[in-house]
């Protein structure tokens, strides 16, 4: 093989492999989408690539340097800033699937806190509660919270539980 | 909970419009709805139920003036914003889902869902307002759905007594200055909006508590295709 073909062969690996730990980050994002329906496979694929994407995607990301160091020399200026650029969407994939995109809109409760019932000043007469009791400790989860926070962690009675709305 | 081991969930996506959660310990994925781990190593298996109440906080309060009360972030507020009109807000979004032709509530429509010996049934929120007591039979089981004093608040309860099943009524008065009450038909006691037994002869009895599922009609259906809609006739 020539060096011109291996070359052509090495960026042709390196853009398959950006292209596929975007992929690979981007699919569940697109699959699993608030206001689109979903099918049992959709959200079966998606748990499988979320499973590994925090593996695949620091792998993919240090190959597609290798592949860069590699093809930088000897390179004209102007394949040098594609290369570059074609390391962004590694890198983005790789920081992405870190995160939890969900959680930056629906902030979680860090630690959840309570106040006694006659004290509260925080919640209306008329506003809708989730109430649960468990060995005679009883709790108020006002819905307004829950809808925004969807899960709250709590031990009720020594029981440990999760309220979601 | 589940085989004993503590997990701790965060909200990591959504199916149908329905959330699914993921446990930081194993990376299941859990639908909300129905408490089931649907894929991961825990597929499966279903985080028991808690029995729950939805409630006004007024009637909360009355009933359990000892309670404690989830408090509020403070660390965000991010909260109050979108919670000031969610429910408004949430009426208005599309549902993704396909509505059978012979659907006769809304997408949307506020139902209260019953599980019982292998039945559902959907009471719409509606029909609750508008004819409550209800008075009905599940799986077999007597039941009735009640709206409480606040028009809000909504209970079920198994309607049999030492294995009788009494009618109920809610009394006319109510709201006129005494207490919200109900009485059977049978002995005349009366009763309160927890389903106890407060005076006549059944008098300190109380009533099976039959949990309630708040939803819409579309996620209702979805997780429950067998069920059956509570027909009331909206004038």
């Amino acid at each position: 093989m020539n060096t011109k073909t291996k070359r052509h062969l090495l960026w042709l690996a390196l853009v398959a492999i950006v292209v596929a730990a975007f992929a690979w980050v981007f699919v569940p994002v697109w699959t699993i989408q608030p206001f689109k329906a979903q099918t049992p496979g959709g959200v079966s694929l998606s748990y499988t690539l979320r499973s590994w994407s925090t593996l695949v995607t620091p792998v993919a990301l240090a190959l597609a340097a290798l592949l860069v160091v590699v093809l930088w020399r000897g390179t004209r200026w102007w394949m040098k800033v594609a290369l570059v650029l074609l390391l962004v969407p590694a890198v983005a994939a790789t920081w992405f699937a870190q995160q939890n995109h969900f959680e930056w809109m629906f902030k979680p409760l860090a630690q959840s806190a309570y106040v006694a019932a006659d004290k509260v000043d925080f919640v209306g007469d008329d506003e809708m509660v989730l109430a649960v009791e468990v060995n005679g400790d009883a709790v108020a989860y006002p819905v307004r919270q829950l809808a925004y926070h969807h899960v709250v962690e709590d031990t009720v009675g020594g029981l440990p539980v999760v309220s979601t709305y | 909970m589940s085989d004993g081991r503590r997990l701790k969930f965060h909200l990591t996506g959504i199916n149908n419009q329905n959330f699914i959660m993921a446990d930081e310990e194993t990376g299941t994925w859990w639908q909300q709805v129905s408490g089931e781990a649907i894929h991961g190593p825990l597929k499966g298996r279903r985080l028991n139920g808690v029995f729950h109440d939805e409630l006004t906080f007024a009637t909360w309060r009355r009933e359990r003036p000892q309670g404690r009360v989830l408090r509020p972030s403070e660390d965000n507020d991010a909260w109050r914003k979108f919670s000031e009109r969610w429910e408004e807000q949430t009426a208005k979004l599309p549902v993704v889902t396909q509505a059978a032709a012979q659907d006769t509530l809304a997408p949307r429509a506020v139902v209260m869902g019953v599980n019982l010996n292998g039945a559902s049934k959907a009471y719409p929120l509606e029909a609750v307002e508008r004819q409550s007591p209800l008075v009905d039979k599940v799986g077999g089981v007597p039941l009735l759905v009640v709206l409480g004093e606040d028009k809000k608040s909504v209970r079920a309860f198994e309607t049999t007594v030492d294995g009788r099943a009494l009618e109920f009524y809610v009394k006319a008065d109510a709201g006129g200055g005494g207490a919200w009450r109900m009485f059977d038909g049978e002995t005349r006691s009366e009763w309160d909006f927890t389903g106890r037994a407060v005076a006549g002869a059944l008098a300190g009895r109380q009533l099976k508590k039959i949990p309630l599922l708040k939803d819409y009609w579309f996620d209702w259906k979805l997780y429950n295709p067998q069920t059956l809609v509570y027909a009331f006739n909206a004038p």
